[in-house]
């Protein structure tokens, strides 16, 4: 299946895009959302990735600023996780503030230390993407992924998280049969009223995640697609990628191939050896491709003579990916 | 009339001591059975999202601080319990 028939699937919503760095995750982002935009979608793109580069993409600083328009039915959106987990960790102070009438020493060095964990600004990005997708304000959602390995973990951190919020939740109901079962043979009644709390912050997180584990997981309304270059290397990785993505029952939806060099490049007497023993390298490699991905391959994209960014740069590179 | 209510203040304790009596003879064994469950099943979970707190960490500290607000008050007692030294009887009596 191509990637224009994939994207423009009925009920198609979620498009994820992963890969190596540097392979063109950002810039093939962009040009999908610039297409669907295009074609009337109201659609926002979304990175995940810490070294977020759709500001530069874009060439429009989106860095902490929110949903950004960029045109007609055209957001981005790269999100400062810093300043994300400093709202948080706000946030929860303020609540100890509201219940207790202060925050305890040892309470204030935890949220101090919790947040200096590098997990932190992971999650907070992960619950970013949540809070967007709930808020159900857009006909597409685009996710530039980070780096492969952090992408597998991240993308399988919704059912793992998921797994782990069953079992604290049993656990929390086992207490509360016990309390029944002191209450009923003693008549004295255990102090519940932070469990209900507890019992509800522990729902609230569950059903975030498992509406999230399901949109990952699905693939109805949801593409991952992979990227990749015709190089050894990156070839490697993909055959990795896909392995563990499988491991979280994570399908790929389909591998595109980019950054190829045209062919007539060959023919031309005036290109020097050196790019035409690249062309070829490329070609060898391009084989191996469509041995080993056969029919995920859903574009090959071709090499372009500068770097797409900006507006107009990206609609040409989009009337190129998807005519 | 204060003989009446006299005598039935007296039967009512007699009435309460044969409750208490009964309750100690059948059920307070179980209660404070059920009691200790109930401690060590807060520890546990207290050592789940709060694991951290020890360095042992479990839970992804984002949603560690979502239920944080929530034990405030149970930190000091949970650290107290789990980091105080154990001798023979504690093991020997489960303290």
């Amino acid at each position: 299946m191509s990637l224009k028939d994939i994207v423009e699937r009925p009920g198609m919503k979620y498009l994820l895009f992963a890969g190596k760095g540097g392979l063109g995750k950002t810039t093939l982002s962009a040009t999908t959302a610039s297409y669907l935009a295009s074609r009337g979608k109201k659609v926002i793109v979304f990175s995940t990735d810490p070294q977020a580069s759709l500001t530069d993409v874009f060439e429009c600083d989106l860095f902490g600023k929110g949903e950004v328009k960029l045109s007609e039915n055209l957001y981005a959106l790269e999100i400062d996780a810093d300043s994300v987990v400093s709202d948080y960790q706000a946030s929860v102070r303020k609540k100890i503030m509201d219940m207790y009438g202060e925050v305890p020493e040892e309470i204030e060095d935890y949220i101090k230390s919790a947040s200096a964990q590098p997990a932190m600004s992971e999650s907070a990005t992960f619950d970013s993407m949540i809070e967007l997708i709930m808020a159900g304000n857009y006909d597409y959602y685009i996710f530039d992924m980070m780096p492969h390995g952090h992408a597998i973990r991240f993308l399988s951190m919704a059912s793992l998280l998921d797994v782990w919020i069953n079992k604290v939740v049993d656990i929390r109901k086992d207490s509360q049969e016990v309390d029944e079962r002191v209450k009923r043979i003693s008549g004295k009644q255990l102090e519940d009223k932070e469990e209900k709390g507890i019992l509800e912050e522990l729902q609230d997180i569950k059903s975030r995640l498992g509406f999230m584990a399901n949109i990952i997981g699905g693939r109805d309304l949801t593409a991952l697609f992979y990227v990749v270059i015709p190089e050894q290397m990156a070839i490697m990785d993909t055959e990795v990628a896909i392995k563990e993505f499988r491991k979280f029952g994570i399908e790929l939806s389909g591998i595109i191939v980019n950054q190829v060099y045209p062919e007539g490049l060959l023919s031309d007497p005036d290109v020097p050896e050196f790019l035409k023993s690249r062309v070829r390298m490329q070609q060898r490699n391009m084989e191996t491709i469509r041995q080993k991905f056969g029919n995920l391959i859903a574009a090959k994209v071709p090499m372009m003579d500068k770097e797409p960014k900006g507006l107009e740069m990206l609609e040409k590179t989009a009337g190129i990916v998807y005519r | 009339m204060d003989k009446k209510n006299e005598g039935k203040r007296g039967l009512d304790s007699i009435k309460s001591a044969i409750k208490d009596f009964v309750y100690g003879m059948a059920a307070h064994d179980m209660v404070t059975y059920s009691l200790r469950t109930r401690m060590h099943m807060e520890n546990l979970f207290m050592l789940i999202i709060m694991g951290d707190m020890l360095g042992i960490p479990v839970l992804p500290p984002y949603y560690s601080l979502r239920l944080l607000p929530h034990v405030v008050p149970h930190v000091k007692t949970w650290k107290r319990t789990l980091l105080r030294d154990r001798d023979v009887t504690d093991r020997m009596f489960g303290g």
